[in-house]
């Protein structure tokens, strides 16, 4: 078994679908299992990373809580593309520290970097 | 070196994407490939739904998934957590009443980090 890169690429916003949950749960086994593993957010996906969020108002668990727990699976980062923000007139106002905001031409330059890509 | 795939799949049955992954996967055991194993997270779970009913003249998704399985030994995978959430369980067992089918191994998230890290390439359509 050989050790791999993992990009886990986010692109729905957090409560519309259950894409972003699954997307961290995936995320934080591969980091159980100690695999180098980032995150990155395109699209409406950087809806997921944005603070000031109340899940409960649309009875739904916050599971955008459990990004803290990134931190305790070293998976350090977290890359969110600067395009997607500034199409959807968004400032960087995140909930999670560490956050990496990346030119197109750099985001995809960090996501060849990776072995393998999942796309939630 | 014999190439390895392994496949992920997070799509229905009814989805385009889950067809194009039983032809990419047929034509991979067609040409040598060895799947190390097709993994189902998602709405991916519900390929394994077994009293799917879809009419006789549309196409089978299960039946191809099957097929894949007792042909040509391809393991299947799905994730556990994500089905019981969409309604399917191996609570059941593995008998007549599992609304799982028995071409499928009942997993979990585990195992598509051990498939991720045993193929040479991973594919997600």
């Amino acid at each position: 078994m050989a050790d791999k890169t993992i990009a886990i690429i986010n692109t729905q916003a957090p409560f519309s679908s259950a894409d972003g949950k699954e997307a961290l749960d995936a995320a934080l086994i591969f980091g159980s299992y100690e695999q180098a593993t980032s995150l990155f957010f395109l699209a409406d996906g950087v809806f997921q990373v944005i603070g000031g969020q109340n899940a409960s108002a649309i009875e739904i668990k916050n599971y955008l809580k459990t990004f803290s727990a990134l931190a305790f699976y070293d998976i350090d980062n977290i890359y969110v593309c600067q395009q997607s923000l500034t199409e959807r007139d968004l400032t960087a106002n995140f909930h999670i520290d560490n956050v990496q905001v990346l030119t197109s031409e750099e985001f995809s330059q960090r996501l060849h970097q990776h072995n393998v890509i999942y796309r939630f | 070196m014999q190439n390895t795939l392994a496949l992920v799949v997070t799509t229905p049955p009814n989805s385009n994407l889950t067809t194009t992954a039983i032809n990419l996967v047929k034509t991979a055991v067609e040409k040598g490939v060895a799947i190390v194993g097709v993994f189902f997270y998602q709405d991916g779970v519900l390929n394994a739904a077994k009293h799917l009913s879809i009419p006789t003249d549309e196409y089978q998704t299960l039946q191809h998934w099957q097929q894949l399985n007792r042909e040509f030994d391809v393991p299947l995978y799905l994730c556990v957590t994500a089905a019981e959430k969409r309604g399917l369980t191996d609570e059941l067992g593995k008998n007549e009443n599992s609304n799982i089918d028995q071409a499928f191994t009942v997993s979990g998230l585990g195992e598509l980090v051990e498939l991720t890290c045993k193929a040479e390439r991973v594919v997600q359509l």
